[in-house]
C-alpha cells in the first residue's frame, strides 16, 4: 500500500498513515484512509462525494456480549444513554445546544458486539464534533440523580418494545438456546435487570473505565473530508485520551446438546408466530462459512426463493417471512421469523421450512441460482451505498467484527468463491437438530376461525 | 456550510406542460407531468410514479380500494408475468418495485443501478400498464391489509395503533377518516372487478406525475414519458376536501388493550399546510417545542430529560410517516389539510395522568412565552441545516420535488432556507400564538386501564409525582402547577381495540 507523508508533527508520532486506494475489482468504490494513534485509539477516513456533508462515527467495540457480570444485562445499553448527560466542559443542555445549532442528525445505538455513536451534519463543523466527541469519551461526567432518571428513560425503550410479539420471542430464543454465553440475552436485557439498573451507578463508573477507551475505539469519518486534516485534528483532540481497556472474560458456549422449544401466549388475539434458531459459526471474511450462510439465507427466504414463493404468494399460509444469519463476533444463530394465518397452519408451516433445508442438504443447488444471489448481493450492496451515513454504519459493522474496515471487499470476495458444495456442506453442518431452537407464539383462547381472513 | 451547497452539483429541471395562447383550445400537453433530477456521474436512477389515488378516493363501503389497486399493480402480476416471474426477473437486479398507498397518492417507485436500467424500465412500465389483476394475487394483497390492520395495528405494535387512531378522531366522518389500508368490512365487500374500475379511472395520464433522478441518459425521460403515454388520459382526480370536522373541548378515545403502558397523542386539525407562507415560522416553534427523534425539544427535555417519564416526547405540524421507525420526515405523504399533534411514547401508568399535564403545559407555556430572541436563533440555524439531511438521499431529494409540486409550491427544502433566513423571532411567536391551543383537542390513549383513566381523568384531581431522585428546584416548582392543571374533559369514550378499524 502507498504511504504518505504526514504534514504535521503529532502526526509523525502515529504508527502508521495508509491509504487503500479502491482496486478495480473490489466492491467497495471509496479509497479507505486509516491511522492508529500511540494511546491506540484507530482513525478510518473515507472521502465521498456529499458535498458540505460528513458523518462522523464512533464505534466502541463493546455491546450486550461484554454483559458478562450476572444482574448486568442491558447496561452496554443503558450505558450509551449515559453518554449523552454531559461533562464539565459541555453540559447535557450544552452538548444538545452544539449538535442543534449545526442541525445534525446525532444519536446512537447498542447492538450484540458494539455500541455506535454518530453525527451527521456540515463539513464545516468537523473540527466541533471531534471536540465534543473527543470531551464526552474522555471526560464523561454525570452524578448520581441524573443516572437514576435515565435508568427510567431505558424502562420506557423496554415498554414501547414489548408491545410488540418480537421483543419477547427474541428473549426466549436466545435464553433457551445459550446457557452461558453472553448472547443468552437481548441487547435490551431482562426486564429484572432493567428495573434494577437505578442501584448501580458505581458499577456505571467502572464500566466507563474499563470500556470507554482508546484500544477499544474506532473513529470513522466519511464524507466531505480531507483525510490529512482530519487525522491532524483526531490526533490533537484524542491524543491524550488515556489507555486502560480490560478485555472481559466472555465465557464461551458449549456445543448445543439437544433441541429446545418454547410457547408464549399472548394476550390479545393474534395470528400465531413462530421463531426458530439454528447454532451457527461465529463471523469470518478468511473462510466461506459466513459467505455461504449469507447465500443460503437467500436460497431460502429472499422474494425468489421457492419456499418464499411457496408460503406467501402460492398457498399463502404466512403474511410475512424472515430469515438469516447476522454477522456476530462469536457463534451465534442463523434465525428464522414469520406470522402463520392461522394456528393450525403452523405445523405445515414448520414442515415446508424443515423440507427445504432438508433438500439444501441432500443434493448440491443448481450453479446459476447461485450466481442469480451473487448478482444480487452485489447490486443491493452499490444500491445502498446512497449517503455518508449509509456508508459508515456499513463499514462500521465491519470495524466492529474484525477491526478493519477493508473486512467489507473480503467479504464480497467470499460470496464469488461460495460453490454449490459449500452451500450443501454448511447447510449440513448448520441445520442439526441438536442445535435447533424453536419458540411459538399464540393467542391461547383464538380459534383458527377467528383468526382467518375475511372471506 | 452554504444553504445551497448540497444542490449546487443537480440540475433542477422542471418539464413544464405547454403554454398555451389564450384563444387557443386547449389541448392536452403532449407529455407526461414530470419532475427530473439529473446526477450526470451517479451509478443510480431513482424512478417513482405518483398517482392521485389515495384512500380518500375510497368509495363508501369500499375502504381499502386505493390500497389494495395499488398493491394489485406493484405487487402482483402482469398479462405477460406472474408475480413469481416478475420477482425472479427483478431479484438479479437487487431491484424492487415499491408501492405504497397514503391518504392522497399512491406511489410506485424503484431504484435501479444503471447498467439494468432497460431492463427494469422494461418491468416497471409492465406493472403499471398491463396488471393482471389475478384471484390469487387479489387475495394475497387482500390478505396483507387485513392482516395489518387486524394484527399489526390492533395486536403489535401500540404506537401505530396509537398515531391511526388519532388520525381517525380527528378527521372522523372526513375522507382521512380511515386508515388509507381500509377497514375490515371494507376490505370484505371489495371484489376484482372494483379493483379494475378503480384502476380505469385512476391509473390515467392527468393523475400521473413522473420522477426521474440519478444518471440517467439522453432522451430516458422522454422514452418513458411516450411508454406511460400508454395510460388513458383521463380527467385530474379533483377532489375537494370538506372543511375538518370542528373540535370542541377536550375528547379522549380510550383504547382498551392489554399493554404495560400507557401510549397518548393529542392534536387538531391546522389549517395550513407547508405551501402556506405561515407553515415556516408555525414549524420553528414546532421545532422548538418537539422536534421529532432529537434530544432539544422542550417536550423532551423536560418530560424525559428532567423527569424520567418515558422513552420520547415529539410534536408536528404535518403527519409524519411511521414515526416509531424513522428520524426524518419522509416525502411522498402529500396531504393538502394538515394537523398537529403531540406524542409521549409509553408511560407507566401511574404517570399518564402527570404527562399529559406537562406536555399541556409546555404547549401552552410556548404559546405565552414564545422564543425568545436567542432560542429562535439557534432553532432557526437548526432547521436550516437539518433539513439538507432530509434529502440525503437521489431518492429522497426526487421525493420531496415531487411532493413539492404535488402542493403547487417551489421546492420545500430551498423555501425552508429562503424563508427561514428573513424570519423574525416576532413572526415565530406570532404563529405559534396564532394556531397552537390546547383548549379543543382530540386524544387518544392506548391503555390496559381505561376504567382507572377515564375515572381520574374526570375526577380531574391533581397528580402529584414522586421521583427516584431528587429533581431539580426548576421541575419541583413546575410541578407545583403542572400536577394540578385542570383537563376538564368534554368527553372520555372507551373502545374496545377489537373493535378498531371495524367499518361501519
Amino acid at each position: 500500500m502507498p504511504m504518505r507523508l504526514p504534514r504535521s508533527p503529532a502526526v509523525l508520532a502515529a504508527a502508521a498513515l495508509m491509504a487503500a486506494p479502491a482496486a478495480a475489482d473490489e466492491i467497495f468504490p471509496y479509497a479507505i484512509h486509516q491511522q492508529a494513534l500511540d494511546n491506540g485509539l484507530r482513525a478510518v477516513v473515507i472521502p465521498y462525494d456529499s458535498p458540505g456533508t460528513v458523518a462522523y462515527l464512533t464505534v466502541v467495540r463493546t455491546g450486550s456480549r461484554d454483559e458478562v457480570e450476572p444482574g448486568h444485562s442491558g447496561f452496554a445499553h443503558f450505558f450509551e444513554h449515559m453518554m449523552f448527560r454531559g461533562t464539565e466542559r459541555y453540559s447535557n443542555d450544552e452538548y444538545n445546544d452544539v449538535l442543534k445549532r449545526m442541525g445534525a442528525d446525532s444519536n446512537a445505538f447498542t447492538s450484540d458486539d458494539y455500541t455506535n455513536y454518530y453525527i451527521i451534519g456540515p463539513a464545516a463543523e468537523l473540527e466541533t464534533m471531534m471536540d465534543i466527541e473527543s470531551d464526552r469519551f474522555k471526560n464523561l461526567r454525570y452524578g448520581e440523580d441524573d443516572f437514576r432518571r435515565e435508568a427510567l428513560a431505558v424502562l420506557g425503550e423496554y415498554n414501547k418494545n414489548v408491545s410488540s410479539p418480537f421483543l419477547p420471542m427474541y428473549e426466549r430464543l436466545r435464553a433457551l438456546a445459550f446457557e452461558r454465553h453472553t448472547y443468552s440475552h437481548t441487547t435490551m436485557g431482562f426486564l429484572e435487570d432493567i428495573k434494577a439498573m437505578p442501584g448501580y451507578y458505581d458499577y456505571s463508573l467502572a464500566f466507563f473505565d474499563r470500556f470507554y477507551r482508546p484500544e477499544n475505539c474506532i473513529v470513522l469519518v466519511v464524507g466531505d473530508v480531507e483525510p490529512e486534516a482530519a487525522f491532524e485534528g483526531i490526533e490533537r483532540y484524542y491524543g491524550d485520551w488515556k489507555p486502560g481497556y480490560k478485555a472481559p472474560k466472555i465465557e464461551a458456549e458449549p456445543p448445543p446438546s439437544g433441541s429446545q422449544s418454547g410457547h408464549i401466549d399472548w394476550p390479545a388475539p393474534i395470528r400465531p408466530h413462530l421463531m426458530a434458531g439454528y447454532r451457527a459459526p461465529a463471523f469470518s471474511a478468511t473462510t466461506v462459512e459466513t459467505a455461504t450462510l449469507d447465500l443460503i439465507a437467500q436460497l431460502l427466504f429472499s422474494e425468489s426463493a421457492p419456499l418464499y414463493q411457496q408460503l406467501v404468494v402460492d398457498e399463502q399460509w404466512v403474511d410475512f417471512l424472515q430469515g438469516g444469519y447476522s454477522d456476530h463476533r462469536d457463534p451465534y444463530l442463523f434465525s428464522i421469523f414469520t406470522r402463520v394465518k392461522s394456528d393450525d397452519l403452523v405445523p405445515q408451516v414448520q414442515a415446508a421450512i424443515d423440507e427445504h433445508i432438508a433438500k439444501l442438504k441432500e443434493e448440491p443447488i443448481d450453479a446459476e441460482r447461485l450466481e442469480r444471489i451473487k448478482s444480487h448481493l452485489r447490486y443491493r450492496f452499490a444500491l445502498g451505498l446512497d449517503s455518508p451515513g449509509a456508508v459508515g454504519f456499513t463499514i462500521a459493522g465491519y470495524l466492529n467484527l474484525t477491526g478493519d474496515p477493508a473486512t467489507v471487499n473480503r467479504v464480497y470476495d467470499q460470496y464469488q468463491k461460495v460453490t454449490p458444495e459449500d452451500v450443501q456442506r454448511v447447510a449440513r453442518e448448520v441445520f442439526q437438530p441438536q442445535g435447533h431452537t424453536v419458540v411459538t407464539l399464540s393467542h391461547p383462547q383464538q380459534s383458527a376461525a377467528a383468526a382467518g381472513g375475511p372471506s | 456550510m452554504s444553504p445551497q451547497s448540497r444542490f449546487a452539483t443537480f440540475a433542477l429541471t422542471f418539464a413544464m406542460p405547454i403554454l398555451l395562447a389564450a384563444c387557443a383550445p386547449a389541448p392536452r400537453p403532449t407529455a407526461v407531468d414530470t419532475v427530473t433530477l439529473a446526477s450526470p456521474g451517479s451509478p443510480l436512477i431513482a424512478v417513482r410514479l405518483m398517482f392521485k389515488s389515495g384512500s380518500i378516493h375510497d368509495p363508501a363501503g369500499k375502504e381499502g380500494l386505493a390500497a389494495l389497486t395499488g398493491l394489485m399493480v406493484g405487487e402482483a402480476g402482469t398479462a405477460r408475468h406472474t408475480y413469481s416471474e416478475l420477482i425472479d426477473l427483478l431479484y438479479p437486479m437487487a431491484a424492487a418495485i415499491e408501492v405504497s398507498t397514503d391518504r392522497e397518492v399512491t406511489v410506485l417507485s424503484g431504484e435501479i443501478h444503471v447498467d439494468k436500467l432497460a431492463e427494469f424500465t422494461d418491468l416497471l412500465t409492465e406493472v403499471v400498464l398491463e396488471p393482471g389483476f389475478g384471484d390469487s394475487d387479489f387475495a394475497r394483497n387482500k390478505e396483507q391489509l387485513y392482516s395489518y390492520l387486524t394484527t399489526t395495528l390492533r395486536a403489535t405494535n401500540d404506537e401505530l395503533l396509537g398515531l391511526e387512531a388519532i388520525q381517525q378522531r380527528i378527521f372522523h366522518g372526513h375522507p382521512y377518516g380511515h386508515s388509507p389500508a381500509g377497514t375490515v368490512k371494507g376490505l370484505e365487500s371489495i371484489t376484482l372487478d372494483d379493483v379494475r374500475e378503480f384502476y380505469r379511472r385512476h391509473y390515467t395520464q392527468a393523475n400521473l406525475l413522473l420522477g426521474v433522478a440519478g444518471g440517467f441518459p439522453e432522451g430516458y425521460v422522454e422514452g418513458l414519458q411516450e411508454r406511460l403515454a400508454a395510460l388513458p388520459a383521463g380527467e385530474p382526480a379533483t377532489l375537494e376536501l370538506p372543511s375538518p370536522p370542528p373540535v370542541e373541548g377536550r375528547r379522549f378515545t380510550l383504547i382498551d388493550k392489554e399493554t404495560d403502558s400507557v401510549g397518548i397523542h393529542f392534536g387538531y386539525p391546522l389549517p395550513i399546510n407547508r405551501a402556506d407562507p405561515d407553515y415556516y415560522p408555525l414549524m420553528v416553534a414546532n421545532s422548538f417545542l418537539g422536534e421529532h427523534r432529537t434530544f432539544h425539544g422542550r417536550l423532551m427535555q423536560q418530560l424525559r430529560g428532567k423527569r424520567g417519564l418515558n422513552y420520547g416526547d415529539y410534536s408536528y405540524v404535518e403527519y409524519w410517516e411511521s414515526p416509531p421507525f424513522t428520524s426524518k420526515p419522509s416525502p411522498n405523504v402529500p396531504r393538502r389539510q394538515q394537523y398537529f399533534s403531540v406524542w409521549i411514547r409509553p408511560v407507566v401508568p401511574d404517570t399518564a395522568h402527570f404527562a399529559l399535564r406537562n406536555a399541556i403545559f409546555e404547549v401552552d407555556r410556548l404559546i405565552e412565552r414564545g422564543l425568545t430572541q436567542e432560542e429562535f436563533e439557534l432553532t432557526r440555524d437548526f432547521l436550516v441545516n437539518y433539513s439538507k439531511l432530509w434529502a440525503q438521499t437521489l431518492a429522497n431529494r426526487l421525493g420531496f420535488l415531487m411532493d413539492s409540486r404535488y402542493y403547487g409550491m417551489d421546492p420545500y427544502i430551498e423555501k425552508i432556507d429562503e424563508r427561514l433566513a428573513a424570519m423574525t423571532v416576532d413572526e415565530v411567536n406570532a404563529a405559534a400564538r396564532k394556531y397552537l391551543q390546547t383548549a379543543d383537542f382530540e386524544a387518544v390513549f392506548v391503555t390496559d386501564e381505561a376504567a382507572a383513566v377515564k375515572a381520574y381523568l374526570e375526577a380531574d384531581e391533581p397528580s402529584p409525582m414522586s421521583y427516584n431522585t431528587t429533581p431539580e428546584a426548576e421541575v419541583v416548582e413546575a410541578d407545583k402547577t403542572i400536577q394540578g392543571i385542570a383537563v376538564e374533559p368534554a368527553e372520555v369514550a372507551v373502545v374496545p381495540v377489537a373493535e378498531m378499524f371495524e367499518g361501519d
